[in-house]
Parts: C-alpha cells; sequence; structure tokens
C-alpha cells in the first residue's frame, strides 16, 4: 500500500517539477526565472558553500565553544514554550489536512489509518526539507557548518511535527474520555505554575539578588547558572539534547551528539504511528478549510485565515449617478470597510492634535523630531510602495474582468473607479501623516536651514500633490495588469517558485522606472515655479502654487493613462488570457 | 431581439465559431446546443461583450453590440454557468451595486420582490462564501434580473439547482419569454432545451449544423413518430455532418 502511496506523493512531485521546467519555454517565465534566480543566488546561495564576508556586523562564527550554552539553552527554553503552548492553546480534535483529491481518493479506499499517518508524515517532509533549506540559508550567514545546519534543522522541525501531531492525538483521546479543553488547560497551567513556583523557590534560595546597575558580565553569568543548573535546565534538558546536534562545529560532532535526539524523534514517531485515533471526520473538515483558504489566496483575498465577515458599507450609494463611485463603493467594501468616514474623522483629530502638540513645542528637538522623521519615512515608504500594499483594484479584480466587460460602463470608467479607492485610501493615509512628519520638522533648531514657512509651503504642496501622484502611482501596475494579464493570473496556475519572484521583481522595477519617468515633467514644473515665485511671495505661497501646478501636470498625464488604459480594458480579451 | 450575421471567433489560427447567423425575436426562446467543443460558451461570451468577435455583427435591441457597446449592453443580462459575484459584497450590497451600475432608480421594491422569489429574503447580509451553489446561482440571477433587461442569455441555467429550484427557473424562463424577452439558452440537458425553448440551433466545431422552430427541425432529421425527441434530432444532425450514422 505504502509502495501506491509513494508513487503518488514522487510522481506528483516529478509532474510538477516537469510542468514547470515545460512553462520555461514561455519568454514571461523564462525571464522571471533568471531574475528569481539571480536573486536568489546573490542573497542567498552564494554563501551556502563560501562564507560571507566578515565584518564587525558579520562575526567569524555565533557558533563558537563561549556562546554554545546561551544558544543550546535559549533554543531550548524557546522549544519548550513552543510546545507548552501547543499543549494549552489548540482545542481541535486531531486532524491531519490531506488535499481534497487524496480525501476522494484514500479515505474510501482499503488504507488503513496507519498507513494513512505515514503518508501524511512521508508528505510533511516536503515541508520540512523546504523549511530547512531555507533556514540553513538564512542561518549559513551566522558562520557554522551548512551541513550539520541542514540535519539541525532537520531534526528539530521533524520532531516537532510529530510532537504536534501526537498532542493533537493526545488531545483527541481526552476529549473522548469527555475531558474539554478548558480542565485540559487549567490542569496544565497549573502544573506550569507548580514548575514556575519550584523555580522562583530554588532562585530566593541559590541565587543572590543582582544589582540593576551590575554589569552585563554579572548578568550573564546569573543567566548562565539559571539555564544550566537547576530545575530550569531540568525541565529544558530534552529541548537541549534536540538543539545540541545543530551546534556541533562538523559532521563528526554531530553524529555525537546526535543519538539522543535520534532517540526522541524515533519515541514521538511510534508513538505518533501506534496511536488509534479517529482523525478522518475532522480531516474532512480542515481539508475543506484548506481549500477554501487555497482558494482565497489564489484569488487575492489575503491569506484568507478565517471565516471572511460582511463588511460595513462606506456610505450610501444611491442608484443614480456615476457607475465609476459605484465601483469605487465596491473596492471601499472590498480594501475591508475600515476605511469609514467615522475612522478617517476620528484619525483626523487625532493627526491635528498631534500637529498642535509638536506645533506647540517646536524648537524642542528630542522626541517630536524622531516622531517627525518616522511619519516622514512613512510618508515616503507610502509613496513609493503604497501601490504595491493596497491592491483593491484591477489587480484584485482582474478575475471578475468578464463581468465588468459586461457592464454598460466605457473601459476608462472601469479603469478609474478601479484605480480610485486605493488612491483615496492611501491619500488619506498620507494627509494624515503630513501634518505629523512637518510638525516634527518643525521641533528641529532653525540651524538646520528650516524655517516655518518653507516646511509649511512643502507640507502644503505635498497635499495638494499626493491625489494625483497616487492615481498615477496606482496606474502604473494596473497597466502592467492589462499590458501582461498573465503576470497577474491567480487562478490554479498562478506561477510560485522562481519564475513568480523574478516576475515580481521585475515588475516592481519596472513600475518605480515608470513612475520616475512620468514625474520627471511634473518635477520640473515644480522646480521651476518654485524657483520662480519662492524669491516674490515667500514658501508659504509660492510652494503650494508650484504643487498645484504639478499635480495639474500629473492629473493630466493620469487622464491620457487612463484613456489608454480603457482602450485596453476594451480590447482584453480574458479568453485568450485565461489560456496564457 | 438578437440579430447575429457572420459571427467569427479566431484563436490564433483556430477557429472557435465560424459565420454564424441567426435571430431572436421578443418572445422567442433559442437553445443553444452542440457537443463539447462546438463554441456554444464562446458565442455567447462574444453575445454580452465579454470578447471581442474577430468578424461579423451583434446587435441587441437595435443597437450594435461592437458600435454602441453600452446602448447595447443596457438590455442585456447573462448567466455563466458558474456565478460570478464579488467575494466581499453582501447580497444586498450586490444588488445596490448593480443597480448603480445599470441605473436602476428605485430599484427596492424591485430587489425586494426578487429576493423574495427567489428565496434569498433571510440571506441579505450574507457573503457568497456562505451561500451554497444554488443560492449563489439565485444572487447571480436576482442581480441580472434587476435592469429589467430585454435580451437574457443562460450558459447551462439549471446547474446546482435543487427540484424546486430547477421548477422555478424554468417557470422564470419561461415567464421572460411570454413578457416579450429574447432568451438564449445553451445547455447540454436537451430535455430542458426542449421544454423550454422555441428554436434549437445546432453547433458543431464552431459551425451551425441546423436551426430552425423546434418543430421545423424534428421534421428535417426525423422520419417516424418514433423517438420524436430532440436528442434523437441532436445525434442524426451532429453525425450527419461527420457522415456517419447516428448512434
Amino acid at each position: 500500500m505504502m509502495g501506491a502511496l509513494f508513487y503518488l506523493q514522487f510522481t506528483s512531485a516529478r509532474n510538477r517539477f516537469v510542468m514547470r521546467l515545460k512553462r520555461l519555454r514561455q519568454p514571461k517565465y523564462l525571464i522571471g526565472g533568471i531574475v528569481g534566480g539571480l536573486y536568489f543566488y546573490f542573497y542567498f546561495f552564494r554563501y551556502l558553500f563560501v562564507a560571507p564576508p566578515r565584518g564587525p556586523a558579520n562575526p567569524a562564527s555565533w557558533f563558537t565553544l563561549e556562546n554554545q550554552w546561551l544558544i543550546e539553552s535559549g533554543a531550548g527554553l524557546l522549544l519548550c514554550l513552543i510546545v507548552m503552548l501547543s499543549w494549552i492553546l489548540p482545542n481541535k480534535r486531531a486532524a491531519l489536512t490531506f488535499t481534497e483529491a487524496e480525501i476522494a481518493f484514500l479515505f474510501p479506499a482499503p488504507v488503513p489509518r496507519r498507513t494513512l499517518i505515514q503518508f501524511k508524515l512521508l508528505r510533511s517532509q516536503w515541508a520540512i526539507l523546504f523549511t530547512v533549506l531555507i533556514f540553513t540559508l538564512i542561518s549559513r550567514r551566522a558562520g557554522g557548518n551548512a551541513l550539520v545546519h541542514a540535519l539541525g534543522w532537520w531534526l528539530v522541525l521533524s520532531v516537532l511535527n510529530l510532537h504536534f501531531l501526537g498532542v493533537s492525538f493526545l488531545r483527541t483521546l481526552l476529549l473522548d474520555r469527555g475531558i474539554t479543553s478548558w480542565p485540559r488547560r487549567v490542569g496544565l497551567l497549573a502544573l506550569a505554575g507548580l514548575v514556575t513556583g519550584a523555580v522562583g523557590l530554588w532562585l530566593g534560595r541559590h541565587f543572590p539578588a543582582l544589582h540593576p546597575a551590575a554589569g552585563l558580565e554579572q548578568w550573564l553569568e546569573q543567566l548562565r547558572l539559571l539555564l544550566t543548573q537547576g530545575p530550569v535546565s531540568w525541565v529544558i534538558y530534552p529541548f537541549r539534547l534536540l538543539v545540541r546536534p545543530y551546534l556541533a562545529s562538523d559532521l563528526t560532532g554531530f553524529l555525537a551528539s546526535a543519538w539522543p535526539a535520534f532517540l526522541i524523534l524515533l519515541a514521538h514517531y511510534v508513538f505518533v504511528i501506534r496511536a488509534d485515533v479517529a482523525f478522518e471526520e475532522a480531516s474532512v473538515e480542515a481539508s475543506r478549510k484548506l481549500a477554501e483558504r487555497v482558494a482565497a489566496v489564489r484569488a487575492g483575498r489575503g491569506e484568507g485565515g478565517g471565516a471572511a465577515k460582511a463588511r460595513r458599507a462606506p456610505f450610501n450609494l444611491a442608484p443614480r449617478g456615476s457607475p465609476v463611485v459605484g465601483l469605487f463603493w465596491k473596492n471601499l467594501i472590498g480594501a475591508g470597510g475600515m476605511f469609514n468616514q467615522r475612522l478617517l474623522l476620528l484619525l483626523a483629530i487625532l493627526c491635528v492634535g498631534a500637529f498642535m502638540a509638536m506645533s506647540n513645542s517646536a524648537g524642542s528637538g528630542g522626541f517630536v523630531v524622531l516622531s517627525g522623521l518616522f511619519a516622514l519615512m512613512l510618508l515616503a515608504w507610502s509613496i513609493l510602495l503604497g501601490p504595491q500594499v493596497f491592491a483593491q483594484d484591477l489587480r484584485q479584480d482582474l478575475k471578475m474582468a468578464d463581468l465588468l466587460k459586461m457592464y454598460p460602463l466605457r473601459g476608462w470608467e472601469v479603469v478609474l473607479g478601479e484605480l480610485l479607492a486605493p488612491a483615496v485610501i492611501l491619500t488619506c493615509l498620507q494627509w494624515l501623516l503630513i501634518p505629523l512628519a512637518f510638525g516634527g520638522l518643525l521641533g528641529m533648531d532653525r540651524g538646520a536651514g528650516l524655517d516655518p514657512g518653507m516646511i509649511g509651503g512643502l507640507a502644503l504642496a505635498l497635499a495638494m500633490i499626493v491625489p494625483a501622484l497616487n492615481l498615477l502611482s496606482f496606474a502604473i501596475p494596473n497597466s502592467a495588469v492589462l499590458l501582461l494579464p498573465a503576470w497577474f493570473q491567480t487562478d490554479r496556475t498562478t506561477p510560485h517558485g522562481l519564475e513568480a519572484t523574478g516576475q515580481r521583481i521585475l515588475l516592481l522595477f519596472g513600475q518605480m522606472l515608470m513612475l520616475v519617468i512620468a514625474l520627471l515633467p511634473a518635477g520640473l514644473v515644480f522646480t521651476v515655479a518654485l524657483v520662480a515665485l519662492k524669491w516674490a511671495v515667500g514658501w508659504l505661497v509660492a510652494a503650494p502654487v508650484a504643487g498645484i501646478l504639478a499635480a495639474a501636470v500629473i492629473a493630466l498625464e493620469v487622464g491620457l493613462a487612463l484613456m489608454l488604459m480603457g482602450r485596453w480594458f476594451e480590447k482584453l480579451d480574458v479568453s485568450e488570457e485565461a489560456g496564457a | 431581439m438578437i440579430e447575429v450575421e457572420g459571427l467569427t471567433k479566431l484563436y490564433g489560427e483556430f477557429v472557435a465559431v465560424n459565420e454564424l447567423s441567426f435571430t431572436v425575436r421578443p418572445g422567442e426562446a433559442l437553445g443553444l446546443v452542440g457537443p463539447n467543443g462546438a463554441g456554444k460558451t464562446t458565442t455567447l461570451r462574444c453575445l454580452t461583450g465579454i470578447i471581442p468577435p474577430a468578424q461579423g455583427r451583434i446587435r441587441l435591441c437595435e443597437q450594435d453590440l461592437v458600435q454602441s457597446p453600452l446602448a447595447a449592453k443596457r438590455h442585456l443580462a447573462f448567466f455563466p454557468d458558474e456565478p460570478r459575484l464579488f467575494d466581499y459584497l453582501t447580497v444586498w450590497q450586490h444588488l445596490v451595486f448593480t443597480a448603480r451600475v445599470y441605473q436602476v432608480a428605485d430599484f427596492e421594491p424591485a430587489a425586494e420582490q426578487l429576493l423574495g422569489e427567489l428565496e434569498l429574503a433571510g440571506k441579505r447580509h450574507a457573503l457568497p462564501g456562505e451561500l451554497s451553489r444554488g443560492m449563489k446561482q439565485k444572487l447571480a440571477i436576482a442581480c441580472g434580473l434587476l435592469h429589467s433587461p430585454r435580451v437574457l442569455y443562460f450558459d447551462e441555467p439549471l446547474t446546482g439547482l435543487d427540484p424546486y429550484g430547477i421548477r422555478r427557473m424554468k417557470d422564470s424562463i419561461l415567464r421572460r419569454v411570454r413578457e416579450g424577452a429574447a432568451v438564449v439558452i445553451s445547455s447540454h440537458l436537451l430535455h430542458l432545451v426542449e421544454e423550454i425553448c422555441t428554436h434549437v440551433l445546432i453547433l458543431k466545431e464552431g459551425r451551425k449544423v441546423a436551426d430552425g422552430t423546434m418543430d421545423d427541425i424534428k421534421r428535417r432529421f426525423l422520419h417516424s413518430a418514433e423517438r420524436n425527441n430532440l436528442e434523437e434530432v441532436f445525434f442524426r444532425a451532429t453525425s450527419e455532418v461527420e457522415g456517419n450514422s447516428a448512434p
């Protein structure tokens, strides 16, 4: 029977790999694959077998003998906490998550329960091995032996995987005997409380209280004694055994220190395999939810965790009026319904209050300046990356393009309606950040060359520019959606892996480049107007006027883009793209 | 009124629909039938403006769908086999949104009536994810009927409906036909087509094999009273093209 299941695993993996290889014949995947491959190589893989360059921020290795007790005990403590939480928090019956196809084929088939568990464990190894690869690539940067790290990660992750499964089986057995979640939790918390109390007593007897002003070395020594002696060390001992092989300097050291961890692994495996716990019914439900989550992610609805909830409409939509507003209304609901008038009013009051407080403490520096700089950083980030974060536009609605094309709307109306919601949300957030950012700058000394007139003028100018700027920023990725819809497919054929990463990198750079080019005329107009006017009327008037002129230039570009995108939308042949 | 002349749709060099012409008058229901891959869904998607035809003319209620798409689209409703709904809009929000898109003034009484008829009144605050397949289908129908379209296209309209839903759907289609709507139904359920449609158009490999009223088409392909039904017509019509005898 296991042979058939091995066959299923092997052929599925092979076919997936072959499909992805074949897909590379299409230039869009090949280019994406090359760029994604280069990214992964330069960021991760080149350090797999070659040590990263050394420097003050990148020491030779963190895995020195002096650090070993700290890493081993700290990781042991962390694992102990994770395991404890796995005993306390979950409340559901054991559910091995299978795909819907696996349930349809395997559950009605004459496959013993034990074989199903083995199959599940076998399949979970794919995820574990992938995680091991990623973790090793990351931890390799901190030094150490890559092979030992990989084996160490595999041991830890495999034991954790088996442990979680075993705990879920035990939980089910307790539930079958009428012991529900809360009595179990109370019992476990009482036990944890007893252990903590014992540790506290032991500490009180054996550790003299350190003065708060004691040096780092004294505190570290105290910590070392706490973690390596007495009750804490006993509690975390099994977890330290699990971590120890990871810290070995070479393969010989790993093998010498790994046998207790392998015994722990074996004990877990035997328990899980021999436990005769009915998991089928809960598995069917878990698989259904998993399928829904996957569908939600593929449909661009975020992680899809938990049941979706109905969202309040941001405002009442009258049946008459521009349909563009209808699309705007729809996408505001899609954005989460949180961006309603009440929330914006509340945020506005908070920001005005903060701005007043900042203005009153102008010149006082310190916290005010730091807050302002932080807000300024957020503002810059929102301008550059906002369009990647807020995607309640055609990127979300591409899968509904056939429905949108059926509506009696012009192409540009659909595009404008789709762009409005994220652009308005981002603009509102930026309008709230602008007074905070520039209010903070008022806190700087005048010696920095910033006078209130200039700061106020630039703040007003930016406030006038951002609505058009955001529309333009969102128009760029949405143009890419209309020109390269296959890159934005969110159905079952959505590409993953290197090629998808490469495509995202290319799109991001392309969008940035387009934005810079599109902003050149507006930047020129702003600079010329500002230089010409500031001598006559000062910064406070010149900057906003220049801002209005720059916004007009950007608005003109947005108008042209909408016309063009509208035509592309009208010509978009969704049936051709579906097969792309 | 639906007038189609020389409709052709190409995918690269593949001809999905080839020189198709037909007319559906007010008060008529045309059954669009054919084997898998015959071009039924492609035809419907061209007739709705979802995909552009390569050649040909489509007129809906005297409006050219390519030249005056907005005016033509105001008259039509398309009900695909898989209901197309926005995941984050509730049942009622779907109707509010549809009313705005189609500019249906005073839509609320009509929306309430549709919700009642389609047994969705108790689900007005539910999201599509909370509805069964049949309920989603009903919501798509409610949205499609809200603006009282005069041209209706159905693609496998009975998929996912329970026996009650099936009967109501059939009654609803027949009522719209009696009220003067022009209806096109694409389906593999030949008994449904025979029961509801006044006319039939049989497609095979993108080409029209036969069309006419139900009686005309039976007279053409059936020569005895034996097995006098559309299923027999379908097999004879589609087999004649291949030069084979009927199965």
